[in-house]
Protein backbone atom coordinates (compact mmCIF):
# COMPACT_ATOMS: atom_id res chain seq x y z
CA UNK A 1 0.00 0.00 0.00
CA UNK A 2 2.21 2.72 -1.25
CA UNK A 3 1.27 6.40 -1.33
CA UNK A 4 2.03 7.95 -4.69
CA UNK A 5 4.42 10.80 -4.57
CA UNK A 6 3.45 13.80 -6.61
CA UNK A 7 6.28 15.53 -8.34
CA UNK A 8 5.87 18.63 -6.15
CA UNK A 9 5.91 16.81 -2.83
CA UNK A 10 9.13 16.41 -0.94
CA UNK A 11 7.73 13.59 1.21
CA UNK A 12 9.04 10.24 -0.03
CA UNK A 13 6.83 7.26 -0.81
CA UNK A 14 6.34 5.14 2.27
CA UNK A 15 5.01 1.59 2.20
CA UNK A 16 2.83 1.98 5.27
CA UNK A 17 1.93 -1.70 5.49
CA UNK A 18 5.59 -2.62 5.41
CA UNK A 19 6.34 -0.03 8.11
CA UNK A 20 3.55 -1.44 10.25
CA UNK A 21 4.93 -4.95 9.82
CA UNK A 22 8.40 -3.69 10.66
CA UNK A 23 7.40 -2.25 14.01
CA UNK A 24 5.02 -5.09 14.77
CA UNK A 25 7.90 -7.55 14.34
CA UNK A 26 10.28 -5.37 16.37
CA UNK A 27 7.72 -5.24 19.15
CA UNK A 28 7.38 -9.02 19.01
CA UNK A 29 11.10 -9.38 19.76
CA UNK A 30 10.51 -7.78 23.15
CA UNK A 31 7.16 -9.36 23.94
CA UNK A 32 7.24 -12.87 22.52
CA UNK A 33 9.27 -15.70 24.07
CA UNK A 34 12.57 -16.63 22.51
CA UNK A 35 12.40 -19.08 19.59
CA UNK A 36 12.82 -22.73 20.48
CA UNK A 37 16.02 -24.36 19.28
CA UNK A 38 16.86 -28.01 18.94
CA UNK A 39 13.60 -29.35 17.55
CA UNK A 40 14.91 -32.54 15.89
CA UNK A 41 13.88 -35.62 17.94
CA UNK A 42 16.79 -37.06 19.88
CA UNK A 43 17.60 -39.48 22.67
CA UNK A 44 20.34 -39.36 25.27
CA UNK A 45 22.83 -42.19 24.82
CA UNK A 46 25.46 -41.37 27.40
CA UNK A 47 26.25 -38.66 29.92
CA UNK A 48 29.42 -37.82 31.77
CA UNK A 49 29.95 -34.80 33.98
CA UNK A 50 28.27 -32.05 31.93
CA UNK A 51 28.76 -33.69 28.54
CA UNK A 52 25.94 -35.52 26.81
CA UNK A 53 25.98 -37.78 23.77
CA UNK A 54 22.79 -37.35 21.75
CA UNK A 55 21.44 -39.64 19.09
CA UNK A 56 19.27 -38.28 16.30
CA UNK A 57 17.70 -41.29 14.57
CA UNK A 58 17.46 -41.29 10.79
CA UNK A 59 13.97 -40.86 9.39
CA UNK A 60 14.65 -43.93 7.29
CA UNK A 61 18.13 -45.35 7.66
CA UNK A 62 19.88 -45.38 4.32
CA UNK A 63 23.52 -45.56 5.40
CA UNK A 64 25.33 -48.08 7.55
CA UNK A 65 28.00 -45.68 8.84
CA UNK A 66 26.70 -43.01 11.25
CA UNK A 67 27.86 -39.40 11.50
CA UNK A 68 29.39 -38.21 14.76
CA UNK A 69 29.44 -34.43 15.28
CA UNK A 70 32.14 -32.79 17.37
CA UNK A 71 31.36 -29.14 17.98
CA UNK A 72 33.55 -26.31 19.23
CA UNK A 73 34.20 -25.72 22.93
CA UNK A 74 33.48 -22.00 22.53
CA UNK A 75 29.77 -22.10 21.73
CA UNK A 76 26.73 -24.25 22.22
CA UNK A 77 26.13 -26.84 19.51
CA UNK A 78 22.45 -26.06 18.93
CA UNK A 79 23.52 -23.97 15.95
CA UNK A 80 23.54 -27.35 14.16
CA UNK A 81 19.84 -27.73 14.91
CA UNK A 82 18.89 -24.09 14.90
CA UNK A 83 15.56 -24.00 13.05
CA UNK A 84 13.21 -26.33 11.20
CA UNK A 85 14.09 -26.73 7.50
CA UNK A 86 17.51 -25.08 7.91
CA UNK A 87 18.78 -27.45 10.58
CA UNK A 88 21.94 -29.32 9.60
CA UNK A 89 21.08 -32.30 11.80
CA UNK A 90 17.47 -32.45 10.61
CA UNK A 91 18.68 -32.31 7.02
CA UNK A 92 21.04 -35.23 7.55
CA UNK A 93 18.52 -37.39 9.39
CA UNK A 94 16.04 -36.75 6.58
CA UNK A 95 18.68 -37.92 4.12
CA UNK A 96 18.96 -41.21 5.99
CA UNK A 97 21.98 -40.75 8.27
CA UNK A 98 22.12 -41.80 11.90
CA UNK A 99 23.54 -38.72 13.62
CA UNK A 100 25.34 -38.49 16.96
CA UNK A 101 26.32 -35.23 18.62
CA UNK A 102 28.62 -34.78 21.56
CA UNK A 103 27.49 -31.74 23.52
CA UNK A 104 30.43 -30.74 25.73
CA UNK A 105 28.10 -28.96 28.14
CA UNK A 106 28.84 -25.89 30.21
CA UNK A 107 31.95 -26.33 32.34
CA UNK A 108 31.78 -25.19 35.95
CA UNK A 109 34.57 -24.06 38.26
CA UNK A 110 35.17 -27.71 39.16
CA UNK A 111 36.08 -28.44 35.52
CA UNK A 112 38.96 -25.96 35.39
CA UNK A 113 41.51 -28.77 35.14
CA UNK A 114 39.94 -30.39 32.10
CA UNK A 115 42.43 -30.01 29.29
CA UNK A 116 42.13 -30.78 25.59
CA UNK A 117 43.81 -34.15 26.26
CA UNK A 118 41.15 -35.02 28.86
CA UNK A 119 38.36 -33.88 26.57
CA UNK A 120 39.73 -36.08 23.80
CA UNK A 121 40.85 -39.11 25.78
CA UNK A 122 38.14 -39.35 28.41
CA UNK A 123 35.13 -37.74 26.78
CA UNK A 124 35.36 -37.92 23.00
CA UNK A 125 36.93 -41.40 22.84
CA UNK A 126 34.30 -42.87 25.17
CA UNK A 127 31.50 -41.10 23.32
CA UNK A 128 32.70 -42.48 19.97
CA UNK A 129 32.88 -46.00 21.46
CA UNK A 130 29.33 -45.60 22.77
CA UNK A 131 28.07 -44.30 19.43
CA UNK A 132 29.63 -47.21 17.54
CA UNK A 133 28.10 -49.71 19.97
CA UNK A 134 24.74 -47.93 19.98
CA UNK A 135 24.52 -47.77 16.19
CA UNK A 136 25.67 -51.36 15.68
CA UNK A 137 27.98 -50.10 12.93
CA UNK A 138 31.53 -51.29 12.39
CA UNK A 139 32.90 -47.83 11.54
CA UNK A 140 32.05 -44.17 12.05
CA UNK A 141 32.35 -40.79 10.34
CA UNK A 142 33.67 -37.90 12.44
CA UNK A 143 32.40 -34.42 11.60
CA UNK A 144 34.21 -31.54 13.30
CA UNK A 145 33.12 -27.93 13.09
CA UNK A 146 35.47 -25.02 13.91
CA UNK A 147 37.54 -25.92 17.01
CA UNK A 148 35.56 -29.18 17.06
CA UNK A 149 37.36 -29.96 13.79
CA UNK A 150 40.73 -29.42 15.47
CA UNK A 151 39.68 -31.70 18.33
CA UNK A 152 38.33 -34.32 15.91
CA UNK A 153 41.59 -34.22 13.91
CA UNK A 154 43.73 -34.63 17.03
CA UNK A 155 41.54 -37.51 18.16
CA UNK A 156 41.61 -39.15 14.72
CA UNK A 157 45.41 -39.13 14.87
CA UNK A 158 45.47 -41.15 18.12
CA UNK A 159 42.25 -43.15 17.77
CA UNK A 160 42.10 -46.93 18.07
CA UNK A 161 38.44 -46.79 17.13
CA UNK A 162 37.50 -47.45 13.48
CA UNK A 163 37.12 -44.01 11.89
CA UNK A 164 36.25 -44.38 8.25
CA UNK A 165 35.77 -40.72 7.30
CA UNK A 166 36.88 -37.42 8.78
CA UNK A 167 35.01 -34.25 7.80
CA UNK A 168 36.24 -30.90 9.11
CA UNK A 169 34.69 -27.52 8.41
CA UNK A 170 36.14 -24.05 9.06
CA UNK A 171 38.87 -25.75 11.06
CA UNK A 172 41.99 -24.12 12.52
CA UNK A 173 44.95 -26.49 12.07
CA UNK A 174 47.90 -24.19 11.37
CA UNK A 175 47.91 -21.48 14.03
CA UNK A 176 50.78 -19.53 12.50
CA UNK A 177 48.20 -17.53 10.54
CA UNK A 178 45.92 -15.26 12.59
CA UNK A 179 43.08 -13.01 11.49
CA UNK A 180 43.36 -10.56 14.43
CA UNK A 181 45.90 -7.78 15.05
CA UNK A 182 49.36 -9.13 14.27
CA UNK A 183 51.04 -7.37 17.23
CA UNK A 184 48.71 -9.24 19.60
CA UNK A 185 49.72 -12.54 18.06
CA UNK A 186 53.36 -11.50 18.28
CA UNK A 187 52.90 -10.46 21.92
CA UNK A 188 51.33 -13.81 22.81
CA UNK A 189 54.12 -15.70 21.08
CA UNK A 190 57.01 -13.78 22.62
CA UNK A 191 55.46 -13.62 26.09
CA UNK A 192 54.61 -9.89 26.16
CA UNK A 193 50.97 -10.89 26.60
CA UNK A 194 50.74 -13.65 29.15
CA UNK A 195 47.40 -14.87 30.46
CA UNK A 196 48.64 -17.80 32.58
CA UNK A 197 48.03 -15.98 35.85
CA UNK A 198 44.63 -14.81 34.65
CA UNK A 199 43.62 -18.42 33.87
CA UNK A 200 44.93 -19.63 37.25
CA UNK A 201 42.90 -17.06 39.14
CA UNK A 202 39.67 -17.42 37.17
CA UNK A 203 39.81 -21.19 36.77
CA UNK A 204 37.62 -21.07 33.68
CA UNK A 205 37.49 -18.27 31.14
CA UNK A 206 34.12 -16.57 31.79
CA UNK A 207 31.67 -16.39 28.84
CA UNK A 208 31.90 -12.59 28.70
CA UNK A 209 35.65 -12.81 28.19
CA UNK A 210 35.18 -15.45 25.49
CA UNK A 211 32.70 -13.14 23.77
CA UNK A 212 35.06 -10.21 24.23
CA UNK A 213 37.93 -12.17 22.72
CA UNK A 214 35.96 -12.94 19.56
CA UNK A 215 34.79 -9.34 19.36
CA UNK A 216 38.35 -8.07 19.77
CA UNK A 217 39.58 -10.31 16.95
CA UNK A 218 36.75 -9.57 14.53
CA UNK A 219 34.90 -6.33 15.22
CA UNK A 220 35.26 -4.74 18.68
CA UNK A 221 32.36 -2.41 17.95
CA UNK A 222 29.41 -4.21 16.47
CA UNK A 223 26.00 -2.62 16.00
CA UNK A 224 25.18 -3.18 12.33
CA UNK A 225 23.28 -6.32 13.27
CA UNK A 226 20.70 -4.06 14.92
CA UNK A 227 20.47 -1.63 12.00
CA UNK A 228 20.22 -4.61 9.65
CA UNK A 229 17.35 -5.90 11.80
CA UNK A 230 15.58 -2.53 11.59
CA UNK A 231 16.15 -2.44 7.86
CA UNK A 232 14.63 -5.90 7.28
CA UNK A 233 12.26 -6.16 10.24
CA UNK A 234 9.20 -6.14 7.94
CA UNK A 235 10.17 -9.68 6.87
CA UNK A 236 9.10 -11.99 9.73
CA UNK A 237 11.29 -14.85 8.40
CA UNK A 238 14.36 -12.65 8.63
CA UNK A 239 13.38 -11.53 12.13
CA UNK A 240 13.00 -15.15 13.23
CA UNK A 241 16.40 -16.05 11.77
CA UNK A 242 17.96 -12.94 13.35
CA UNK A 243 16.55 -13.82 16.76
CA UNK A 244 17.92 -17.35 16.57
CA UNK A 245 21.34 -16.15 15.46
CA UNK A 246 21.38 -13.39 18.07
CA UNK A 247 20.45 -15.80 20.85
CA UNK A 248 23.15 -18.25 19.82
CA UNK A 249 25.82 -15.53 19.45
CA UNK A 250 25.18 -14.20 22.94
CA UNK A 251 24.85 -17.67 24.46
CA UNK A 252 28.55 -18.27 25.09
CA UNK A 253 29.90 -20.93 27.43
CA UNK A 254 32.83 -20.66 29.83
CA UNK A 255 36.03 -22.25 28.55
CA UNK A 256 37.72 -24.78 30.83
CA UNK A 257 40.94 -23.16 32.12
CA UNK A 258 43.39 -25.97 31.34
CA UNK A 259 41.95 -26.46 27.87
CA UNK A 260 42.32 -22.71 27.22
CA UNK A 261 45.91 -22.78 28.46
CA UNK A 262 46.69 -25.63 26.05
CA UNK A 263 44.87 -23.86 23.24
CA UNK A 264 46.83 -20.66 23.72
CA UNK A 265 50.19 -22.25 24.55
CA UNK A 266 50.41 -25.57 22.69
CA UNK A 267 48.30 -24.71 19.68
CA UNK A 268 48.52 -20.93 19.20
CA UNK A 269 51.95 -20.10 20.61
CA UNK A 270 53.93 -23.25 19.77
CA UNK A 271 51.79 -24.48 16.84
CA UNK A 272 52.35 -28.04 18.08
CA UNK A 273 49.58 -29.65 16.03
CA UNK A 274 51.30 -28.94 12.74
CA UNK A 275 54.62 -30.11 14.22
CA UNK A 276 53.04 -33.32 15.53
CA UNK A 277 54.13 -32.60 19.09
CA UNK A 278 50.81 -32.79 20.94
CA UNK A 279 50.52 -35.72 23.35
CA UNK A 280 47.16 -37.29 24.19
CA UNK A 281 47.33 -39.92 26.92
CA UNK A 282 50.61 -41.63 26.09
CA UNK A 283 50.32 -41.19 22.35
CA UNK A 284 51.78 -38.54 20.11
CA UNK A 285 49.08 -36.84 18.06
CA UNK A 286 50.74 -36.68 14.68
CA UNK A 287 48.33 -35.86 11.86
CA UNK A 288 50.22 -38.21 9.54
CA UNK A 289 48.65 -41.07 11.53
CA UNK A 290 45.30 -40.16 9.94
CA UNK A 291 44.43 -42.61 7.19
CA UNK A 292 40.67 -42.03 7.14
CA UNK A 293 39.04 -40.46 4.08
CA UNK A 294 39.31 -36.71 4.57
CA UNK A 295 36.98 -33.88 3.55
CA UNK A 296 37.90 -30.28 4.40
CA UNK A 297 35.53 -27.33 3.95
CA UNK A 298 36.53 -23.67 4.18
CA UNK A 299 34.37 -20.56 3.92
CA UNK A 300 35.52 -17.86 1.53
CA UNK A 301 33.83 -15.22 3.71
CA UNK A 302 34.98 -16.68 7.02
CA UNK A 303 36.07 -13.76 9.22
CA UNK A 304 37.43 -15.98 11.98
CA UNK A 305 39.31 -18.90 10.43
CA UNK A 306 41.43 -18.24 7.38
CA UNK A 307 41.85 -20.68 4.52
CA UNK A 308 45.57 -20.79 5.30
CA UNK A 309 44.70 -22.21 8.71
CA UNK A 310 42.64 -25.10 7.33
CA UNK A 311 44.39 -26.07 4.11
CA UNK A 312 47.68 -27.39 5.61
CA UNK A 313 45.87 -30.47 6.94
CA UNK A 314 45.71 -31.74 3.35
CA UNK A 315 49.48 -32.23 3.26
CA UNK A 316 49.83 -33.40 6.85
CA UNK A 317 47.60 -36.50 6.76
CA UNK A 318 48.34 -39.88 5.17
CA UNK A 319 44.83 -40.30 3.75
CA UNK A 320 44.68 -41.41 0.13
CA UNK A 321 41.14 -40.15 -0.41
CA UNK A 322 41.14 -36.44 0.48
CA UNK A 323 39.06 -33.53 -0.77
CA UNK A 324 39.27 -29.80 -0.11
CA UNK A 325 36.57 -27.32 -1.07
CA UNK A 326 35.91 -23.63 -0.51
CA UNK A 327 32.28 -22.62 -0.09
CA UNK A 328 30.93 -19.10 -0.62
CA UNK A 329 29.87 -18.60 3.00
CA UNK A 330 30.93 -17.24 6.38
CA UNK A 331 32.07 -18.97 9.56
CA UNK A 332 28.60 -19.55 10.98
CA UNK A 333 26.61 -19.26 7.74
CA UNK A 334 27.56 -22.78 6.72
CA UNK A 335 25.69 -24.19 9.71
CA UNK A 336 23.02 -21.50 9.99
CA UNK A 337 21.79 -21.91 6.43
CA UNK A 338 21.69 -25.71 6.59
CA UNK A 339 24.00 -25.82 3.55
CA UNK A 340 26.43 -27.93 5.53
CA UNK A 341 24.04 -30.93 5.45
CA UNK A 342 23.94 -30.95 1.64
CA UNK A 343 27.71 -30.57 1.34
CA UNK A 344 28.33 -33.39 3.83
CA UNK A 345 25.84 -35.65 2.05
CA UNK A 346 27.35 -35.06 -1.38
CA UNK A 347 30.73 -36.27 -0.16
CA UNK A 348 29.76 -38.82 2.48
CA UNK A 349 26.95 -40.66 0.68
CA UNK A 350 29.25 -42.90 -1.34
CA UNK A 351 31.59 -43.39 1.62
CA UNK A 352 28.98 -44.37 4.23
CA UNK A 353 28.04 -47.84 2.96
CA UNK A 354 24.57 -47.16 1.51
CA UNK A 355 21.99 -49.76 2.54
CA UNK A 356 19.94 -51.37 -0.21
CA UNK B 1 12.95 10.38 -14.35
CA UNK B 2 12.31 9.22 -10.79
CA UNK B 3 10.68 5.84 -10.21
CA UNK B 4 7.37 6.60 -8.52
CA UNK B 5 6.74 2.93 -7.66
CA UNK B 6 9.88 2.64 -5.55
CA UNK B 7 9.07 3.19 -1.90
CA UNK B 8 11.32 4.81 0.60
CA UNK B 9 12.91 2.67 3.31
CA UNK B 10 14.14 5.00 6.06
CA UNK B 11 16.38 2.31 7.57
CA UNK B 12 18.19 1.40 4.42
CA UNK B 13 20.26 4.57 4.60
CA UNK B 14 20.74 4.16 8.33
CA UNK B 15 22.07 0.66 7.78
CA UNK B 16 24.41 1.80 5.03
CA UNK B 17 25.78 4.56 7.24
CA UNK B 18 26.06 2.23 10.23
CA UNK B 19 28.15 -0.18 8.15
CA UNK B 20 30.43 2.68 7.24
CA UNK B 21 30.70 3.98 10.80
CA UNK B 22 31.26 0.55 12.24
CA UNK B 23 34.06 -0.14 9.82
CA UNK B 24 35.68 3.23 10.49
CA UNK B 25 35.50 2.81 14.26
CA UNK B 26 36.86 -0.74 14.10
CA UNK B 27 39.66 0.28 11.77
CA UNK B 28 40.54 3.05 14.20
CA UNK B 29 40.53 0.61 17.13
CA UNK B 30 42.66 -1.78 15.12
CA UNK B 31 45.25 0.90 14.44
CA UNK B 32 45.07 2.12 18.04
CA UNK B 33 45.60 -1.32 19.56
CA UNK B 34 47.85 -3.05 17.06
CA UNK B 35 51.16 -2.02 18.62
CA UNK B 36 53.57 -3.34 21.22
CA UNK B 37 52.78 -0.56 23.70
CA UNK B 38 49.09 -1.51 23.79
CA UNK B 39 49.95 -5.22 24.12
CA UNK B 40 52.26 -4.49 27.05
CA UNK B 41 49.67 -2.23 28.68
CA UNK B 42 47.00 -4.92 28.22
CA UNK B 43 49.34 -7.45 29.79
CA UNK B 44 49.96 -5.15 32.76
CA UNK B 45 46.23 -4.56 33.16
CA UNK B 46 45.52 -8.30 33.05
CA UNK B 47 48.27 -8.99 35.59
CA UNK B 48 47.04 -6.31 37.98
CA UNK B 49 43.47 -7.53 37.66
CA UNK B 50 44.57 -11.12 38.28
CA UNK B 51 46.60 -10.17 41.37
CA UNK B 52 43.73 -8.17 42.79
CA UNK B 53 41.34 -11.05 42.25
CA UNK B 54 43.84 -13.52 43.65
CA UNK B 55 44.22 -11.58 46.90
CA UNK B 56 40.42 -11.32 47.14
CA UNK B 57 40.12 -15.07 46.76
CA UNK B 58 42.82 -15.75 49.33
CA UNK B 59 41.09 -13.51 51.86
CA UNK B 60 37.77 -15.14 51.11
CA UNK B 61 39.26 -18.62 51.60
CA UNK B 62 40.88 -17.54 54.88
CA UNK B 63 37.64 -16.08 56.17
CA UNK B 64 35.61 -19.09 55.07
CA UNK B 65 38.11 -21.37 56.80
CA UNK B 66 37.77 -19.46 60.09
CA UNK B 67 33.98 -19.49 59.88
CA UNK B 68 34.00 -23.12 58.76
CA UNK B 69 32.10 -22.28 55.61
CA UNK B 70 32.43 -24.33 52.44
CA UNK B 71 33.94 -22.53 49.48
CA UNK B 72 33.85 -23.19 45.75
CA UNK B 73 37.11 -25.12 46.11
CA UNK B 74 35.36 -27.53 48.50
CA UNK B 75 32.52 -27.91 46.02
CA UNK B 76 35.15 -28.60 43.33
CA UNK B 77 36.64 -31.40 45.40
CA UNK B 78 33.24 -33.00 45.93
CA UNK B 79 32.39 -32.64 42.24
CA UNK B 80 35.69 -34.31 41.33
CA UNK B 81 34.76 -37.26 43.53
CA UNK B 82 31.49 -37.58 41.65
CA UNK B 83 33.33 -37.51 38.33
CA UNK B 84 35.72 -40.18 39.61
CA UNK B 85 32.75 -42.33 40.61
CA UNK B 86 31.25 -41.76 37.16
CA UNK B 87 34.49 -42.87 35.53
CA UNK B 88 34.59 -46.01 37.67
CA UNK B 89 31.02 -46.89 36.74
CA UNK B 90 31.92 -46.25 33.13
CA UNK B 91 34.92 -48.58 33.38
CA UNK B 92 32.70 -51.24 34.97
CA UNK B 93 30.15 -50.79 32.23
CA UNK B 94 32.85 -51.27 29.61
CA UNK B 95 34.02 -54.41 31.39
CA UNK B 96 30.43 -55.63 31.32
CA UNK B 97 30.40 -54.97 27.59
CA UNK B 98 33.55 -57.06 27.21
CA UNK B 99 31.94 -59.81 29.25
CA UNK B 100 28.76 -59.61 27.19
CA UNK B 101 30.83 -59.78 24.03
CA UNK B 102 32.83 -62.78 25.25
CA UNK B 103 29.63 -64.53 26.37
CA UNK B 104 28.19 -63.90 22.91
CA UNK B 105 31.35 -65.31 21.31
CA UNK B 106 31.24 -68.34 23.60
CA UNK B 107 27.55 -68.85 22.90
CA UNK B 108 28.35 -68.84 19.21
CA UNK B 109 31.16 -71.33 19.77
CA UNK B 110 28.83 -73.55 21.82
CA UNK B 111 26.26 -73.34 19.05
CA UNK B 112 28.99 -74.50 16.68
CA UNK B 113 29.90 -77.41 18.98
CA UNK B 114 26.22 -78.38 19.27
CA UNK B 115 25.93 -78.38 15.49
CA UNK B 116 29.01 -80.63 15.20
CA UNK B 117 27.63 -82.91 17.96
CA UNK B 118 24.34 -83.20 16.08
CA UNK B 119 26.25 -84.28 13.01
CA UNK B 120 28.22 -86.81 15.06
CA UNK B 121 25.01 -88.23 16.57
CA UNK B 122 23.50 -88.51 13.14
CA UNK B 123 26.60 -90.26 11.86
CA UNK B 124 26.65 -92.62 14.88
CA UNK B 125 23.03 -93.54 14.25
CA UNK B 126 23.84 -94.23 10.64
CA UNK B 127 26.80 -96.39 11.71
CA UNK B 128 24.60 -98.26 14.18
CA UNK B 129 22.07 -99.00 11.49
CA UNK B 130 24.88 -100.14 9.25
CA UNK B 131 26.24 -102.32 12.06
CA UNK B 132 22.88 -103.98 12.70
CA UNK B 133 22.57 -104.58 9.00
CA UNK B 134 26.06 -106.04 8.84
CA UNK B 135 25.36 -108.22 11.89
CA UNK B 136 22.25 -109.58 10.25
CA UNK B 137 24.18 -110.21 7.08
CA UNK B 138 26.87 -111.96 9.12
CA UNK B 139 24.23 -114.26 10.68
CA UNK B 140 22.85 -115.01 7.26
CA UNK B 141 26.36 -115.74 6.04
CA UNK B 142 26.88 -118.11 9.01
CA UNK B 143 23.66 -119.95 8.23
CA UNK B 144 24.71 -120.14 4.65
CA UNK B 145 28.07 -121.45 5.76
CA UNK B 146 26.42 -124.16 7.87
CA UNK B 147 24.16 -125.14 5.02
CA UNK B 148 27.18 -125.27 2.76
CA UNK B 149 28.92 -127.46 5.33
CA UNK B 150 25.93 -129.77 5.40
CA UNK B 151 25.84 -129.79 1.65
CA UNK B 152 29.56 -130.57 1.62
CA UNK B 153 28.97 -133.38 4.06
CA UNK B 154 26.14 -134.71 1.89
CA UNK B 155 28.33 -134.42 -1.18
CA UNK B 156 31.08 -136.26 0.66
CA UNK B 157 28.58 -138.92 1.61
CA UNK B 158 27.41 -139.09 -1.97
CA UNK B 159 31.02 -139.34 -3.09
CA UNK B 160 31.49 -142.38 -0.72
CA UNK B 161 28.33 -143.89 -2.06
CA UNK B 162 29.57 -143.32 -5.56
CA UNK B 163 32.86 -145.01 -4.71
CA UNK B 164 31.01 -148.06 -3.33
CA UNK B 165 28.92 -148.14 -6.45
CA UNK B 166 32.04 -147.86 -8.52
CA UNK B 167 33.60 -150.76 -6.58
CA UNK B 168 30.53 -152.84 -7.06
CA UNK B 169 30.45 -152.03 -10.66
CA UNK B 170 34.09 -153.01 -11.12
CA UNK B 171 33.48 -156.26 -9.28
CA UNK B 172 30.59 -157.00 -11.52
CA UNK B 173 32.61 -156.23 -14.58
CA UNK B 174 35.49 -158.54 -13.51
CA UNK B 175 33.51 -161.76 -13.04
CA UNK B 176 30.15 -161.50 -14.60
CA UNK B 177 29.74 -165.33 -15.54
CA UNK B 178 30.78 -166.64 -12.15
CA UNK B 179 28.51 -164.38 -10.49
CA UNK B 180 25.74 -165.27 -12.83
CA UNK B 181 26.48 -169.02 -12.49
CA UNK B 182 26.89 -168.88 -8.86
CA UNK B 183 23.76 -167.05 -8.76
CA UNK B 184 21.94 -169.88 -10.61
CA UNK B 185 23.74 -172.95 -8.99
CA UNK B 186 22.52 -174.82 -6.00
CA UNK B 187 24.29 -177.70 -4.32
Amino acid sequence: MAVNKSENTIMPNLAYERELNRWRNVLKIFTEPEPKMGHTPRVEVWRKNKSVLWHYPAKQRKFEIPLFFVYSLFNKPYILDVAPKTSVIEGLTNLGYEVYLLDWGTPGYEDKKIGLDTYIDKYLRTAVKRAIRHSGAEEITLVGYCLGGTIASIYASVADEPIKNLIVATVPIDFSAFIGPDKWAEGMRNGDLNIEHFIDVYGNIPPKFVEGMFRAIGAPIYFTNYTMLLHRAHDHRYVDKWRRMNKWTLDQVPFAGEAYRQLSTDLFKDNKLVKGEIVIGNKQADLKNIKANLFVISGSRDNLILEEQSKPIMDLVSSEDKTYIVVETGHVGLALSGLFAKIVDQWAASRSEPLN
Amino acid sequence: MPDNNKTYDPFETLHKFSLLWEKQINDFIYLWTNNNEFVKAANLGTELHSRYLESMKKNQEALASVLNLPTKSDVTNVANLTIQAEEKIEALEEQLWDLQDSVKVQAKEIEGVVEVSKDIIKLTKQLKTELVKTKKELTDTKNLHEELQEMKFEIMKLAGFKEELEALRSLMEKDPAHELTGAGTSK
